[in-house]
């Protein structure tokens, strides 16, 4: 891993097309600007580890129990 | 066709050409670019489909809004541009079902599917502000 130390309001470029400025240290927390093209999506660490796990956790399924579960679910449906 | 073999549902015949594609994987499934549709054995709002790379992976879905009304998401330009389509072409919601053991299911409303039939493309977005839950359960009957 690359270490770099930042003070406020400097910053880092990652290749040519994607700039991270440190705004703020405070309190233990760093806020951070970030500028990027419009297609580099960016998530918080966190969040994106959560949707990972809960793909996973979708894929364990078994296919008897979903005949049933269709059956079951057809009330519930809304239209 | 193909064959794909070894999955949970036996055997699957394939039309290589009519896989549903996402481009860009599942999240935590960089790899995974085509599955195949199953067929439903009953009626009913889930349906799933099954990893072309991947045999051992298969994904239940649904319809999330046909059981949150007010459940919306629109894709950007950069959305359509990844699925292939234009502003005025179709682009439907999916969200991933999660059926725990005890079958009490959830869908996963912060990173719904969005689904462009005209292109037969998928891309699974996380919702970074959004108030919708990973484990939204279902509405009461």
């Amino acid at each position: 891993m690359l270490v770099l130390t930042r003070k406020s309001e400097e910053g880092f470029l990652i290749g040519d097309d994607i700039r991270v400025t440190v705004l703020e240290v405070k309190g233990g927390a760093v806020r951070l600007g970030i500028e990027a093209p419009a297609d580099k999506k960016i998530y918080r660490q966190e969040v994106f580890d959560r949707i990972c796990r809960e793909n996973q956790e979708a894929a364990q399924w078994n296919p008897t129990d979903l005949d049933a579960l269709s059956e079951s679910l057809k009330g519930v449906e809304k239209k | 066709m193909k064959t794909l073999t070894g999955t949970r549902f036996g055997d699957i015949e394939y039309d290589p050409e009519q896989t549903l594609k996402f481009p860009e994987g599942l999240v935590g499934f960089p790899h995974l670019h085509h599955f195949i549709v199953m067929p439903q054995t009953k009626p009913g709002p889930l349906f799933w489909i099954q990893s072309v790379e991947d045999a051992a992976l298969a994904f239940v879905l649904t319809d999330p809004c046909g059981f949150f009304l007010d459940y919306a998401v629109t894709p950007d330009a950069g959305e359509r541009s990844k699925l292939g389509i234009g502003d005025e072409d179709d682009c439907l919601l999916l969200a991933v079902v999660t059926v725990p053991p005890d079958r009490k299911i959830t869908l996963n409303l912060a990173a719904p599917i969005l689904f462009a039939p005209k292109t037969n493309r998928a891309l699974q977005v996380i919702l970074e502000k959004t108030s919708w839950q990973t484990r939204t359960p279902l509405p009461a009957a």
